[in-house]
Order: structure tokens, then sequence, then C-alpha cells
């Protein structure tokens, strides 16, 4: 049974792609906690924390972190760039990056087209996650979709 | 209209597909040779390769069949857990199992189908799937034989559907994404 519904009440999800994910998971029997751990990636010259990454997902099972992408471009080459840093500094850890199309992919695969669709409809042209439209080619080349050893 | 129309590309055409199976055959023969396997198999895309893999196989060897339910169905909404739509037919205590499964994908139903054929004390479980798709790998999952490793592609055909369709296709192709409301291939 998955950690997080035994351990008590459901988080509060930044997005409904990331609830969905985590209903897959609980479907199966995936443990999975939401957002477990903050990696600082970036320091000012007094040692100060500017800028860290917090994955969606742990998987302790498999010990891989999971993140999904949000839709626009922008947002997707910031968080390419921040997974860069992570890699760098932290060799360890494993994530995963799941871009839009691979949970579009999740969702053909489960027949979930509607919720899709739901999903396009409340987030309007690309201002949500992960649904409606495909990460652009170039953002998959520029980071492979699992790091670590 | 022919369902040849649908496929954007074959990715493996009948005769390659024929070919790695006959080699996984060979390789399980000398592998579980002075054993009896009990080959189990998911439905129902799984039922070409297990069909063909199982007539190559010189082994005396017996087949079982399992169906699970998929996430996103109106069992999803009922219970929110996966269940045994169809369970083993025999026991498998002390058997020898290899799962055949015709993709692994995420990973998460077979994870869940391992955990399940554990708990009924089998000698050994190894796994044999024909096509392996690790981009969107969800759970470790130890495959012992692969017949090919793919790309991230929707496939279908040797028994791999949409939607039911396109089980009967004698190779494996690339769906067009119109077909399932997708966007143009990418790149």
């Amino acid at each position: 049974m998955a950690d997080q519904l035994t351990s008590g009440s459901p988080p509060r999800f930044a997005h409904e792609s990331e609830a969905e994910l985590a209903r897959i998971l609980d479907f199966y029997g995936v443990a999975w906690r939401y957002e477990p751990d903050v990696f600082p990636i970036s320091w000012n010259a007094d040692g100060a924390v500017i800028e860290s990454f917090a994955p969606d997902f742990y998987l302790p099972e498999i010990d891989l972190y999971v993140e999904l992408t949000t839709l626009k471009q922008s947002l997707v080459l910031k968080k390419n760039r921040k997974l860069r840093h992570l890699r760098q500094l932290y060799p360890e850890i494993r994530v995963k990056l799941f871009y839009a199309r691979d949970f579009r992919a999740l969702m053909v695969k489960y027949g979930r087209t509607g919720f899709l669709a739901d999903l396009v409809a409340a987030n309007g042209n690309g201002n949500g996650n992960g649904a409606a439209k495909v990460a652009p080619a170039a953002a998959d080349e520029d980071a492979p979709a699992t790091t670590g050893p | 209209m022919s369902l040849h129309d649908d496929v954007e590309e074959i990715l493996l055409d009948s005769e390659t597909v024929a070919n790695r199976v006959s080699e996984l055959a060979a390789e399980l023969t000398a592998d579980y040779a002075g054993r009896d396997p009990v080959l189990v198999s998911v439905l129902k895309g799984a039922l070409v390769f297990l069909a063909d893999l199982m007539r190559a196989m010189d082994l005396p060897s017996s087949i079982d069949l399992m169906e699970v339910s998929s996430y996103g169905g109106t069992a999803t909404e009922s219970s929110g857990l996966v269940r045994i739509m169809k369970d083993l037919s025999a026991s498998i205590a002390d058997e020898d199992v290899l799962i055949v499964e015709d993709i692994i994908d995420t990973g998460l139903t077979l994870n869940y189908l391992l955990r399940y054929l554990w708990e009924r004390n089998p000698a050994s479980i190894r796994i044999c799937c024909l096509l392996d798709k690790p981009a969107r790998r969800l759970a470790e999952i130890p495959i012992d034989y692969i017949g090919f490793t793919i790309p991230d592609r929707f496939v279908i055909g040797y028994g791999l559907d949409y939607d039911e369709r396109y089980r009967n296709l004698p190779y494996i192709g690339v769906l067009k994404p119109s077909v399932y409301g997708g966007a143009p291939p990418e790149g």
C-alpha cells in the first residue's frame, strides 16, 4: 500500500496532474512521498541557498525521484537547467523527468483522454502542468529522462 | 479502410520478430533444461507472443493465464485498487514460473503481479518480455529475457492493441498519433 495513504491525509498537490500520478501509483500499490526532499543547487557568496530543487515524488521502493514538468517551454528549460545542476551536485540521486508528452502517453494508455481534456480546459493554453501539449523535442534533447546510476 | 492505414511505420517486421522469438525460445530451452516451467501470461496483449514462444520451445512446459484490472476503467472508480480479474487456474507452489509479457512500459502492473505471484511460493520466477520500453519505468523490474528494447513510441500489433484493435497485425508498428488524438511526431 502506498506510504502516503497509510500515513495520513493526502497532500495538497500543486497540480492536478500530480494528483493523477498519485492515484495511479496508489492503484498499483506503489509507495510514494510527495516533495519529501529539497536539494539546494545554488548558493550566493555568503553561502546562503538561493536556488533549490524539490522533485515532486519520491518512490522509496526503487529509490527514485520523479519530477513532472510543466507545459510552458520557458519553465521546461528552467527545469532542465536545474536538473543538470542537481546531477552535477548529487550524482547519487536518481531522478526521472516526466515531460508533458510522457504524462499524456500515460493518460492515453489508461484511456484517460477525458481527464486530459479536462486538464486542458482548466489550464488554458499551456499554463498548466503536464497534460495538454507535447513538450518540444528540444526539451528532451536538453536532458535525458533519467539521471544518476 | 485497412488496419495498416493507421500505422505510421513498421518498427519490427514479422520476420524480425519471428527470428527473435526463435532465439529467445532456444535460450529458454537451454536455461530450463530438465525443468517443466509454467508459462504465465497476462491477458490479452501477450497471447500472440506466448503462442509463438511456447511452440518454439522444446520443453514440457505448461501455460496459465491471468487478467488484472487496469487503471482508468470503471474498476478504478469502484475500488481504487488493482484487482485480479482472472486468477491462475492451478497452484504454482514449488514451480518454476516464467512470466511471458508482450511489453513492459511503466512496469506497474508487472510489479504488482510479481508481489502477488511470490506469495504463491513458486520455486522461481523469471520474466521474458518481447518489448522493453524503459523510458517511463516507475517500478524496478528484473527482466531476464528481452526481445527488443524499443524507443518511446505508441506500438501496436503482434498482440498489442489500441482500444482493442490492431492486435492481429503480423508486425509491430507505430500507431499514427492522429488515431488516438495525439500530436504529430516530434523531432
